[in-house]
């Protein structure tokens, strides 16, 4: 909303600059966004009558004319607005005029110029042009008594606007009154009330039939008033100069003060012409279902029952609080008014404007609330100002028919529990003035307690916390105290959800895993691009965005392989990637709805080609499987095991599944062609499907001490020839159970096939280490214990000795 | 004698300045070092001479002979120094070539700001408290004290499930389930994806990340919060920021509070990013709204607490300098490794 400070000086008196005040609003809760000065004119700009127009010899647009700039000087000047005709009052901006840059870009100076062969001697002005409002349809049009040679500036007045961002639980700022209540209550100073007197009417008409209200449930209270004999014409200037310096456009003086009157006390008003209303009455009801509008804005609205009208003896004038309808309006030759003033349920006028995609200045207000208790006010005060610009008599008394006004709430208000809120000392007699000067009712002050009455417009009062808010605003928050922060525990950090998830990323990013953040809603196709999943599991949001957007993601994986597609199409190769995140599935057989999975994704070259004689080594099955027993290591997980597996998403041969104390916990292995169809990559790509909640289950308890032996290691070599499809995990199973005494740790270091083994074999070498806790080995033990499992490989595992 | 011999050492001296400073190469060197302190050297030779000083002399002598052999020991090393000479190494590598780099993976600019930002408060006492993604009407807009045709409640803005759950606007959830399970005092910071029916560009997307933080107790107050919000300001940001606390209007909380930080760009003089006001909007926060207490069944009367919510992402893009939210999950690595 816009607020002038010239306006607001009807009502209060402001101490400080614009810019103090700014500042002090905003930090109460009303934020100033923008300071707009108006009115401030460039120097050079004067008033000057057109005295002829002709049209340009070499354009369509641009006309020619010959204007009396005052003092003897007629100059010409080429210009292109639409109504630059003879007679008109304009503005012009003389040579050497400087414009200033509002961006703080370069000036523009008026200089003589010559457009399309014809000289022109300076530039006739549009009101944006001067800064005065947006309008720009044409040159700005004076009144005619104004002399010309005149420097605008002394004609136009300057005022400052501010734009304000008003919360939706303060409708009482949507008015200049309101505005100055609070300045009045933060600065000092009395609102001084504007004149809202009103004759008694004349005449002895018999007014009771007038207003029906048929649903008040949606009308609590409606007013009417008549005027007879209006003049509708052009309003005064500092009437259209209020309006305009808060983006309101002036369309005549009827319509301007029922404007006039929304910005002055926040209570949209509308006028209609008594003509067009039938049987002269006024009928609130709800709509039928499927009644036709069409409003002031030339367009028809379908209704239905839960809408509010406004209707005459036999069909619907105004949507009630949104918009009138087309021949509801005040016409040049209207002469007869009624003005109306209510107030209208808040929930309905906001159903009713959405349902319609139809809001207003009025709608607006009404769907936030108006202050009922203004209701006569405004109409009193408008129809004190038509009398007064467009003449005419009251013909009617104040028509009222209304609902009792819900009691005024009061609260108990604890001043104890008010400081205690804000954590501030304020003194309770300072509480009270805050209470008093925001216009609520202060009675039965105790030591301890007062009682508050909240006036309608303050709706938003209700308890004590809402008065610790007045108190907080208006007394100011920066007076509240620095008090140190204490530590102080409330819950057990063991209990702390996120560290556990944190430190398993920290392992991850320690293996050389850079991690990625991928969206949650994917669309249909790249989702079910998990063959492990099928429509059926597919989480849908009922209200997608687009349908790109419109699936929760099953697996973490389309998101992954777009990154990975998007990263080697610019050149990005060699990459190493994994994501933790939220995956979703309807199917609750298959998966909990909302899980968190793992997805490590490697292709490239592991490391780069050095300039020696190391080769450049890319990512394989290895590499994925490395960094899980790496963290698994770093994590203490003991009871894991991987094994061979089959699986959609991966080749056949090139796949394992990862299990945690025999559970599968996910897969690993080589993506297939049908995964990275289309992704360009220049190597294969490896990558992993985990599940998160085992892996960060594994690190319960905390690690105890095994001690460390004193005795050295000794180690023997085993090597066989065994079948091409013994697996490692079988031979390292089997010495495992053979329960070699001392024997410590069995590891893999040499397998290959081929000459000279015969087909369908392969060798395999072992390291055995033997390590006792007690003493030294003895070469002799070692030996018998090294014999006993090489005869127990070869009869229990039927291999070879080599 | 004595007076012969520190000429004789004064003279060795220059000479060796001489021969050094001459010196091309590291031979110049070696070669100038053999005639003076080699088994030949001029200054070897001198040694005889120090049994011929008589007795009283001999302190002075042998201090000057040191100073002597000690100065043009080191005029040779800074020689070598200069010329690389001395024993040149058979081992000799090229040490500028690269090292075999151990790669350290990165962590995501969003995660970094999470973690980071969990690490502060956990250091004042917050414990951090999860929830799912997917949740009720109930804990995300009813008991959160949003009125019943609140607009953030309109499918335009949120995403709905044909069953009524929705996806989770904000992490208030969280608080909601926390409070339900827990009995006060609660302090507890929740971070978490959060999803807004906007659409994308370079400052919106369908979800964002937040952290809020709730503190239910006897005692706590406004003037805690603001405290709190000081304190979490310096550690993210740095000492040179403030904050300042201004009234605003969120249904969960009364008094409700907008808290703007000293721009980081522009150190509070205004600029671009700060529009010139010299405070950047980072957080709604206040005290939790009665109501909202009274919804999960704890007296408002006997407890009270604050409640806040920050964007992670915009935390992100200020500390960092990002422009483009799109860059966050676009995963190029050459921006992943930056940070």
């Amino acid at each position: 909303m816009k607020v002038s400070l010239n306006w607001l000086k009807n009502y209060i008196e402001l101490k400080s600059t614009p810019e103090e005040l700014a500042d002090t609003l905003t930090m109460a809760g009303l934020e100033v966004e923008e300071i707009t000065r108006r009115g401030e004119i460039p120097a050079g700009v004067v008033v000057a009558k057109i005295l002829s127009r002709e049209k340009h010899p070499n354009s369509d647009h641009l006309s020619i004319c010959r204007v009396d700039a005052g003092n003897g000087n007629i100059c010409q000047i080429v210009c292109g607005a639409p109504n630059c005709d003879a007679g008109n009052v304009v503005p012009l901006a003389t040579l050497g005029t400087v414009f200033k840059d509002p961006e703080g870009g370069k000036d523009f100076v008026i200089g003589k110029c010559k457009l399309r062969g014809v000289e022109s001697f300076g530039m006739m002005c549009s009101e944006r042009e001067l800064g005065i409002s947006d309008s720009h349809g044409g040159l700005m049009i004076l009144p005619e008594d104004y002399v010309p040679g005149t420097p605008l500036n002394e004609l136009i007045e300057k005022d400052t606007v501010y734009t304000v961002e008003i919360t939706p639980n303060r409708p009482d700022w949507l008015s200049h009154w309101g505005v100055a209540r609070d300045i009045a209550a933060l600065c000092g100073g009395r609102r001084s009330f504007p004149n809202t007197s009103v004759p008694s009417p004349e005449g002895f008409e018999d007014w009771s039939g007038l207003v029906t209200v048929e649903a008040q449930d949606l009308c609590p209270e409606y007013t009417a008033r008549v005027i007879r004999g209006v003049t509708v014409k052009e309003s005064p200037k500092w009437l259209k100069e209020r309006l305009e310096s808060v983006g309101i456009r002036s369309i005549n003086n009827i319509v301007d003060i029922t404007n006039f009157v929304m910005m002055e006390f926040g209570e949209p008003l509308h006028a209609f012409d008594t003509r067009f209303l039938e049987g002269k009455k006024i009928i609130v009801r709800r709509a039928q279902d499927k009644e036709k509008i069409v409003a002031l804005d030339g367009k028809e609205y379908e209704l239905d029952n839960s809408m509010l009208v406004i209707a005459d003896a036999c069909k619907p004038v105004a949507i009630a609080g949104v918009m009138g309808g087309e021949y509801s309006g005040v016409l040049p030759d209207t002469t007869e008014v009624l003005i109306e003033s209510a107030y209208f349920n808040p929930t309905s006028i906001r159903m009713t404007s959405r349902k319609l995609g139809l809001s207003s200045d009025s709608s607006y207000r009404f769907e936030r609330g108006v202050d009922r208790d203004m209701l006569e006010n405004a109409s009193s005060r408008a129809v004190s100002l038509i009398l007064e610009l467009a003449g005419g008599k009251l013909v009617s008394p104040l028509v009222k028919v209304a609902t009792l006004k819900p009691e005024k709430p009061r609260i108990l208000c604890h001043f104890s529990k008010i400081t205690s809120l804000l954590g501030m000392e304020v003194p309770n007699q300072r509480m009270v003035e805050i209470f008093r000067a925001l216009g609520l009712g202060v009675s039965d002050i105790t030591d301890d307690t007062c009682l508050v009455t909240v006036p309608a417009f303050r709706a938003d009062i209700r308890e004590t916390a809402d008065l610790a808010e007045e108190v907080a605003r208006i007394h100011g928050l920066d007076k509240l105290p620095k008090i140190p922060v204490n530590a102080k525990r409330t819950a057990a950090f063991s209990s702390d959800a996120y560290a556990a998830l944190e430190q398993l990323r920290n392992q991850f990013i320690a293996t050389g895993l850079c991690e990625c953040v991928n969206t949650s809603l994917i669309d249909e196709k790249a989702a079910l691009g998990d063959p492990v999943f099928g429509k059926d599991d597919l989480l849908a949001v009922s209200n997608p965005i687009s349908l790109d957007l419109a699936i929760l993601r099953p697996s973490l994986l389309p998101g992954m392989l777009a990154t990975v597609k998007r990263n080697v199409s610019r050149k990005n190769n060699d990459l190493a990637l994994f994501e933790i995140g939220r995956v979703f599935c309807k199917n609750r057989e298959k998966y909990p709805e909302e899980r968190d999975e793992l997805v490590i994704l490697m292709t490239g070259r592991s490391h780069p080609e050095r300039y020696s004689k190391e080769r450049a080594a890319t990512y394989d099955f290895y590499d994925v499987k490395g960094v899980l027993e790496a963290v698994l290591e770093a994590r203490r997980v003991s009871s894991y095991a991987f094994a061979a597996a089959k699986d959609p998403r991966f080749t056949d041969g090139v796949c394992a599944r990862l299990e945690i104390d025999g559970k599968t916990v996910g897969v690993l292995g080589k993506l297939n062609d049908r995964m990275t169809r289309g992704m360009r990559l220049q190597h294969d790509l490896y990558g992993a499907v985990l599940q998160l909640e085992p892996l960060m289950g594994a690190e319960e308890k905390s690690a105890l001490y095994v001690p460390l032996s004193q005795f050295p290691p000794v180690t023997r070599d085993v090597a066989f020839i065994a079948p091409l499809d013994m697996e490692n995990s079988r031979v390292i199973d089997f010495i495992r159970k053979a329960k070699v005494p001392n024997l410590i740790s069995v590891e893999i270091f040499d397998i290959f096939k081929g000459e000279p083994l015969k087909e369908g074999t392969k060798s395999m070498a072992y390291t055995l280490t033997f390590r006792s806790d007690e003493r030294t080995l003895t070469d002799q033990e070692v030996n018998d214990a090294h014999e006993k499992l090489r005869a127990k490989l070869v009869s229990g595992l039927g291999v070879e000795l080599r | 004698m004595l007076n012969e011999l520190l000429e004789k050492l004064s003279a060795i001296t220059a000479e060796a300045e001489a021969m050094l400073k001459a010196a091309a190469t590291a031979a110049d060197v070696e070669n100038a070092k053999n005639k003076l302190t080699g088994r030949n050297g001029s200054l070897t030779a001198l040694a005889p001479m120090m049994g011929k000083i008589a007795k009283e002399d001999k302190p002075t002598a042998g201090k000057a002979f040191n100073e002597a052999k000690n100065t043009v020991q080191s005029m040779i090393e800074e020689a070598r120094g200069r010329l690389g000479g001395g024993k040149v190494s058979t081992e000799a590598i090229d040490v500028t070539l690269p090292g075999r780099k151990w790669s350290i993976g990165r962590k995501h600019p969003v995660n970094q700001t999470i973690d980071e930002c969990c690490a502060i408060f956990r250091r004042m006492g917050f414990t951090v408290a999860a929830g799912p993604e997917i949740d009720t009407v109930r804990n995300c807009f009813d008991a959160l004290n949003a009125p019943a045709d609140h607009p953030s409640r309109d499918p335009k803005d949120t995403f709905y499930f044909d069953d009524g759950r929705l996806l989770r606007t904000q992490t208030s959830t969280v608080q909601i389930r926390t409070m339900l399970a827990n009995k006060p005092p609660i302090r507890i910071v929740s971070p978490g994806r959060c999803f807004r029916r906007d659409t994308p560009d370079a400052t919106h997307g369908v979800h964002f990340h937040q952290i809020e933080g709730l503190y239910v107790d006897k005692d706590v107050s406004l003037a805690d919060l603001k405290s709190t919000l000081e304190a979490f300001a310096v550690e993210f940001f740095g000492d040179s920021v403030a904050i300042r606390m201004r009234p605003h209007f969120f249904p969960f909380t009364e008094p409700s509070v907008e808290c703007d930080f000293s721009c980081v760009m522009c150190g509070g003089k205004g600029c671009r990013v700060c529009k010139n006001s010299g405070w950047l909007e980072i957080l709604g926060c206040g005290m939790v709204n009665p109501n909202v207490l009274r919804n999960v069944g704890i007296n408002p009367d006997k407890w009270q607490g604050f409640a806040f919510g920050m964007g992670i992402e915009r935390l992100t893009m200020l500390k960092h300098r990002i422009g483009d939210l799109r860059l966050f999950s676009d995963n190029d690595l050459r921006f992943l490794k930056q940070f």
